[in-house]
């Protein structure tokens, strides 16, 4: 792969000294990680072994360039270079150095390997250890989901082990800052003792959550001389992306660390800091400037036209309330359109008019669209994709943190499932099989299905509730079409030929087989549907890493099926999809939530900002049993969280998003306002109050021109 | 409505307002609506506010909220400034929702909480009390009336538990209102060591009810206003940051304010705020359902502090009425026979509006007043109004009419007689038109989505839908019977929404030259809606509801209620997950047929204006029908069990019959429960029957000040009857008393005059 052509400051990076520290800041699409690219270039021309960098992110997606890179470049013989997060890091290295730490961190099990835990596998355990003291009334007085309970409280250990305190002084910290009624503080201690005995569980069972990999790593490892030597010689030239994004316990081994490798580019977006929520932390990451031996700043974003520039500072003075019809100049107005609308229905047809204005009349690239909201649920989803598909416009949605349960995709598998595994006595209802034959059949309507399933469904008597097509009278066959009625009747051969096995297999190996010899054949829903075979193959991914971890349960009781447990799990929405990524697919429009847009950190021409008076776009997500800001290195134990301190996050948190939308955009934004929102009432949050403002500003100035 | 005119002096006055503390009495129909709307226009107009603050309008109820919003807003586009900005209309459930939405975690909240429906809090205390009448037999044992012949009576365990649904709910409403938490009761009754069954009764249902809320992860509409108030005590920083925010506060019908609602209002104006209170004592008609109070208003009034205002100036009624209206309060101040009735109406009394006013009262015509005092039966009332309707309804086409009841039950027997005898009727009663009919609507919808095989259910759909397709009103009736004819006639529907070459329906239509472009351009207008539906199924109830209603409703009201609906629903399949689309369908079949009700923030009528439907008779109870007016008023069923006036002789809606010496069960537990709250030992101890005694006298007070709410709705013609009716015992119900005096002072009066 070739690199665009660098401008001087980024040669200079590129090709610095191989015994350079440097510290690169600048803003979101200033060219840093192209230099970082660079970089890594320089040093494999320069004959240093691949195996002997070390590419560290503080997230998986943001690596996507390094793999990018790599994978399209011929590298030299010999290794890759190691791309990896701080937690990838963790694990490699607990993997290798287990038996020398096991016992010494208390596990009870110290001769058997350990099983690592993925957010949703935590959560599985979690709600196991949690389950026994909800039926004591813990949490009684609070309202909340169960997923969301038991996802805070994993929150929790994992800010604990980021931030670097012991996960025991949780509940205290969290109580010392709680401003409200007195009766919640009990829950902080109910809140600690779940977390002390999941923690405890985890130890007994070798089971190895996020957090108890990162504090093994860093209270364990990286304290032993042995493996600390082990990682230093291993790696001597580092490049270290997008540290404003990663967390503290990251940036101390960092800083701890940079002393001894030989060269360092360590990048560092101005603005960042998007993921307070999960330990992000660009305060401390500044404070590495200090071990490097040059610090550079890149010039203003090479992405981000003037115009957009200036409504970006326009947008964050109103926010503050300091905008004056001095600060802005006529170029501002290019650089957006306002689409106001009556009601929310109206508002997302005027954005799929739009955007088929721009992608069949400007022949703008779909891929260079976004449409972007503070929350996408399933309706808004749906409305969306629906209306672009009537205008073909292909397009491709992000929502991460949702249930699994949700999908519809992951619905009609499961209803699949059940069918096929009839001794788990779950047969699925008539509709669930129709859904799911709309979903999976394609060209197989509503209307046709429902026939399909008045003549072909029998409930009583049979433990495989669908009939051949053959055994459906000639004019019903002719109404459902025989097309249609072929593709059923392989669905159907093939899960009967399943159960004549009389084998269970695991739940990911029946997925991955119907999947690839069914459902993604020419002919079948899966076989066009990008987010669906996303989805389908995170189901695979998440099944697989449940069956890893499942297995101190599974070997006590035998007879246990991984595959109902794992398919009663999603069905209580214990099991979300916290990683679903949108298809690779780049040539659609994205439909995602602001903040997932701006983490994957890419840029497009267009952007569309649904529901400017959306309160969500400002105010931050609350968790009554953790909190992002007081569970943070800076806040002082023992200060109270008041409503200054909120308002000061929450508008901060609104300018880092103004930030983080109009450096990644290109060329012009579509800011979309509805009168009344999706739940008919009138909003007025602070983006579209700043809106208003730049408006109002906007309109004297053109007055007194006048 | 939306044209300003010169105030008269008294509306002046009001809008002279700079700031501080305010308080107006307003008498029915004096234009307080169009003052408060100026007011708040020209507080947002004259700079007295910064771009990001808003004045903040809390009314009762949200037909309200529209009427002022859009008010308001014509107003400040008149000014030339954008008509949304600057002021916030709310009820106080939704100022308390946006107090608690913007800081959930003060509350102790996540930031999804979801707000129980009427369905889910009957289903709690339901559940609560079956427990409660299974474990403790004795209770009913105590409290039933012991003269009672229990096999004559065998329908009684299920009258108990209605009771006792009831009073649980009173019960919680009463123990949220004074800020009491389960817990905090039982601790009072512990040390207290006072022992009383209502109390344990209330106690333990309460306990059950919140368990349940917490189970289902919910909270109640009455939790909602405790927990803003509470939000407000807790963080004064953000307390500030909304005082800053909402620099003026405008409070309309204030006389039915609560405590809370009260003190959340005064928290938010703070000592040196800016705060103006408009109502009329004598409208406050909600202290039996709620906990409101006219007295809060009343005491507002007397503070020194307070500037206080009268609005008497009212250009709605015939002289004839306002009459009647102010001859009732003169009767009820000076006249009435129990002393402590007295004070249930005040002063102002109404004043015409004085020559040249631009709102002149209407012609007097004392022809027109024409109060019955015949003797009927239940049926042979409303066969009279029938009867009289018949003959004057084709002599008025274009004035307004309305049957105005005490209760919904009347309401509905009259709703069917009108039907009966072929008479155009629109229902204001329990839930609203637009709760049923927006339910209804979507459940065709899901119906015909359920059995999308069924052309039947494809029309009753596409009925339901093809209006909304011609929101200008362009689709004739003709039109619309044709499309649904051709539909109902297709056996094959996927030929109309799936054509395949061989087989389109459509097109096949298009060959026909009896056939008009209309007929074909709409069933080609619906068809894509129903297929973007039909692939909406895969999602989850709540979207499913969403998307469809995002397709189809352009009113805020609908739109509102829809959500409503889809949150209900989806938390009846995540309490159901076995629970499929005819299931769900079913459920929203019942709401629609008005058998469950929904609470929301919008269960309510957007803005009726009774001026829309001229020639068709409204039915309504009185309460629906305050804040409106019509030219002829129907004022039915005015007996002394509807109005009772602590007489020997009256009745109790709240005394049943079989419970032991004609207690009012709900009165008895709740005083006990306010004593134990304000731990007065003494009132705790009281012997029984007091708080009976009590409730009545606050009962008879609230109906008379109904009964001059109904009298006041009208303009032009007003009718007033009573029906003998008849208990479980027999007995024959009279003339309210101040009906009986009215009738006398107003055949008095007619007699003077011709005299």
């Amino acid at each position: 792969m070739s690199l665009p052509k660098l401008f001087s400051e980024q040669n200079q990076i590129a090709q610095a000294a191989l015994n350079k520290k440097i510290f690169l800041q600048g803003e979101p699409g200033s060219g840093k990680t192209t230099a970082g690219l660079a970089r890594l270039a320089y040093l494999l021309e320069n004959g240093i072994p691949a195996e002997q960098i070390l590419i560290l992110l503080p997230q998986r997606t943001l690596a996507k360039p390094y793999y990018d890179y790599i994978s399209r470049t011929p590298l030299p013989p010999g290794g890759v270079p190691t791309i990896v997060t701080l937690g990838g890091l963790s694990q490699r290295t607990i993997q290798l150095f287990w038996p020398a730490i096991s016992a010494e961190a208390g596990f009870a099990q110290p001769h058997q390997p350990p099983l690592f835990l993925t957010l949703e596998t935590a959560q599985y355990y979690m709600a196991k250890v949690v389950e026994p003291f909800l039926a004591m009334g813990y949490f009684e007085q609070l309202v909340i989901d169960r997923n969301r309970l038991y996802s805070q409280l994993l929150d929790n250990l994992n800010k604990a082990a980021l931030v670097g305190f012991a996960h025991t002084t949780l509940g205290e910290r969290l109580k010392q800052a709680w401003n409200g009624q007195p009766q919640h503080l009990i829950l902080f201690d109910q809140a600690q003792e779940c977390i002390n005995s999941f923690r405890n569980y985890c130890l007994e069972n070798n089971l190895l959550d996020f957090s108890l990999q990162i504090e093994l790593f860093l209270h364990y490892l990286w304290r032993s001389f042995l493996v600390r030597n082990y990682l230093q010689t291993q790696f001597r030239h580092l490049i270290y992306d997008n540290i404003e994004e990663d967390a503290p316990a990251a940036h101390d081994v960092i800083g701890e660390w940079l002393p001894v490798f030989d060269s360092a580019l360590l990048i560092y977006d101005q603005h960042g800091g998007h993921r307070i929520f999960l330990g992000a932390d660009p305060q401390s990451g500044l404070l590495l400037k200090e071990f490097c031996d040059e610090i550079v700043e890149f010039p203003p974003s090479l992405r981000c036209p003037p115009p957009v520039r200036q409504f970006q500072s326009a947008m964050v003075k109103a926010v503050q309330r300091r905008l004056t019809i001095e600060d802005l100049d006529g170029a501002v107005k290019t650089a957006f359109t306002h689409l106001p609308a009556r009601f929310y229905p109206e508002m997302v047809d005027q954005v799929c008019e739009t955007v088929d204005q721009l992608v069949h009349q400007e022949k703008v690239p779909a891929g260079e669209i976004a449409i972007l909201a503070p929350f996408v649920s399933d309706s808004l989803r749906f409305s969306l994709m629906n209306r672009l598909e009537e205008y073909q416009i292909p397009a491709r949605s992000h929502r991460p943190s949702r249930s699994l349960y949700d999908e519809p995709a992951v619905r009609s598998l499961l209803t699949l499932a059940k069918l096929a595994h009839p001794h788990w006595k779950m047969p699925p209802t008539r509709e669930e099989i129709r859904s799911m034959l709309v979903h999976c059949i394609e060209d197989l309507d509503l209307v046709r299905a429902d026939l399909l399933m008045q003549m072909g469904f029998t409930s009583k008597g049979h433990s495989f509730p669908l009939r051949p097509f053959d055994e459906i009278g000639a004019d019903g066959r002719e109404r459902i079409t025989y097309s249609a009625g072929l593709r059923y009747s392989r669905l159907r051969d093939w899960l009967l030929n399943y159960i004549e096995q009389e084998e269970e297999q695991e739940l990911d190996v029946f997925f991955a087989f119907l999947f690839g010899e069914v459902l993604s054949q020419p002919g079948y829903g899966f076989h066009h549907r990008l987010d669906d075979a996303t989805v389908t193959a995170r189901l695979i991914e998440s099944i697989q890493k449940f069956r890893q971890v499942i297995e101190p349960i599974r070997s006590r009781q035998p007879g246990f099926s991984v595959g109902l447990e794992y398919l009663t799990m999603v069905g209580q929405g214990v099991i979300s999809a916290l990683y679903i990524l949108p298809s690779e697919e780049e040539d659609a429009v994205l439909i995602s939530p602001a903040y997932s847009f701006i983490i994957s950190n890419r840029s497009v021409r267009f952007q569309f900002w649904l529901d400017c008076g959306n309160i969500g776009w400002w105010e931050r997500l609350y968790q009554p049993l953790t909190h992002p800001y007081v569970l943070s290195r800076y806040w002082q134990p023992g200060r109270v969280w008041t409503d200054v301190e909120e308002y000061e996050t929450n508008q901060q948190s609104l300018m880092r998003i103004i930030y983080g939308l109009t450096y990644r955009c290109t060329e012009h934004i579509f800011l979309c306002t509805s009168r009344i929102n999706e739940r008919g009432a009138e909003e007025r949050g602070a983006l579209l109050l700043a809106f208003q403002g730049l408006l109002r500003r906007l309109h004297q100035r053109e007055a007194a021109h006048e | 409505m939306n044209n300003r005119h010169q105030p008269r002096p008294n509306q002046s006055q009001i809008l002279n307002y700079s700031g501080g503390w305010m308080g107006v009495s307003a008498v029915p129909g004096s234009g307080k609506t169009y003052t408060l709307s100026l007011l708040a226009a020209q507080i947002i107009t004259a700079g007295l506010i910064n771009e990001e603050q808003e004045v903040l309008i809390v009314t009762l109820v949200n037909s309200a909220v529209d009427n002022f919003a859009s008010r308001i807003g014509s107003f400040v586009e008149q000014f030339g400034l954008m008509r949304d900005m600057n002021y916030r209309v709310r009820t106080l459930h939704g100022l308390a929702h946006d107090i608690v939405r913007e800081r959930p975690d003060l509350a102790g909240l996540s930031d999804r909480f979801n707000i129980a429906d009427d369905r889910d809090s009957d289903e709690i205390v339901k559940a609560a009390v079956s427990g409660w009448m299974r474990s403790h037999p004795e209770f009913i044992l105590e409290w039933t009336n012991p003269s009672l012949n229990p096999q004559r009576n065998s329908d009684l365990p299920k009258k108990w538990e209605d009771l006792l649904v009831k009073l649980g709910r009173a019960f919680i409403r009463q123990a949220k209102d004074l800020q009491l938490s389960p817990q905090q009761l039982r601790d009072l009754l512990n040390s207290t060591h006072y022992q009383h069954s209502l109390l344990q009764f209330g106690l333990e249902i309460y306990e059950t009810y919140q368990r349940g809320l917490v189970l289902r992860s919910l909270i109640d509409f009455d939790d909602l206003i405790t927990l803003a108030l509470n939000v407000l005590k807790t963080d004064a920083d953000y307390l500030q940051r909304l005082r800053y925010r909402f620099p003026y506060i405008l409070e309309d019908e204030a006389q039915d304010s609560s405590r809370l609602q009260e003190e959340i209002l005064r928290q938010l104006a703070g000592e040196n705020g800016n705060w103006v209170r408009v109502g009329d004592p004598n409208q406050a008609i909600y202290e039996t359902f709620t906990t409101a109070s006219p007295d809060y208003l009343r005491r507002f009034l007397k503070l020194k502090r307070v500037k206080a205002y009268d609005l008497p100036d009212s250009g709605r009624s015939t002289l004839s009425i306002i009459r009647l209206a102010n001859e009732l309060i003169r009767w009820t101040i000076e006249d009435h026979p129990v002393e402590e009735l007295r004070n249930a109406l005040t002063p102002p009394f109404i004043r015409p509006t004085p020559p040249g006013d631009p709102q002149p009262n209407p012609p007097d015509k004392p022809d027109e007043i024409y109060l019955y005092m015949k003797k009927f039966s239940a049926d042979g009332e409303i066969k009279a109004v029938v009867d009289s309707l018949k003959r004057w309804l084709p002599e008025h086409p274009d004035q307004t009419v309305a049957v105005l009841v005490p209760r919904n039950e009347r309401g509905s027997k009259v709703v069917a007689a009108l039907k009966d005898a072929g008479l155009p009727v629109i229902e204001l009663l329990q839930s609203s038109q637009t709760t049923r009919q927006t339910a209804a609507m979507l459940e065709k919808i899901l119906k015909s989505l359920n059995k999308a095989t069924d052309p039947r259910l494809l029309v009753d759909a596409f009925k339901q839908v093809a209006g909304l397709l011609y929101p200008d009103g362009s689709l004739s009736q003709h039109t619309l019977q044709q499309a649904a004819h051709l539909l109902l006639t297709n056996n094959a529907p996927e030929n109309y929404l799936y054509p395949r070459t061989e087989n389109n329906w459509l097109e096949d239509l298009h060959q026909r030259d009896d056939l008009s472009e209309q007929v074909i351009a709409l069933l080609e207008n619906f068809a894509p809606l129903m297929r973007r539906w039909q692939q909406a199924i895969l999602l989850p109830i709540d979207q499913l509801i969403l998307t469809i209603a995002q397709d189809i409703f352009r009113e805020p009201t609908q739109l509102a209620l829809a959500h409503s609906l889809a949150l209900l629903l989806g938390r009846t399949a995540q309490r159901h997950p076995e629970w499929q689309l005819p299931q769900l369908t079913e459920e929203l079949g019942l709401i629609a047929r008005n058998e469950r009700r929904i609470l929301g923030f919008s269960d309510e009528e957007p803005g009726f204006n009774p001026d829309d439907h001229p020639g068709k008779v409204v039915v309504a109870t009185i309460h629906k029908a305050k804040g409106l007016e019509w030219d002829r008023v129907y004022l039915i069923s005015v007996n002394n069990y509807d109005f009772p006036s602590a007489q020997g002789f009256d009745r109790y809606y709240s005394e049943k019959y079989f419970v032991r010496n004609q207690l009012n069960l709900e009165a008895e537990a709740l005083s006990r429960l306010k004593a134990l709250a304000n731990r007065e030992l003494t009132a705790l101890y009281l012997e029984e029957g007091i708080a009976t005694q009590q409730a009545r006298l606050d009962y008879c007070a609230e109906r008379l000040r109904l009964f001059y709410v109904g009298i006041t709705r009208a303009r032009r013609s007003l009718i007033v009857t009573y029906n003998t009716g008849r208990d479980m015992q027999g007995n024959e119900n009279s003339p309210a008393l101040p009906f009986v005096h009215l009738q006398k002072f107003w055949e008095e009066y007619r007699r003077e005059n011709s005299a």
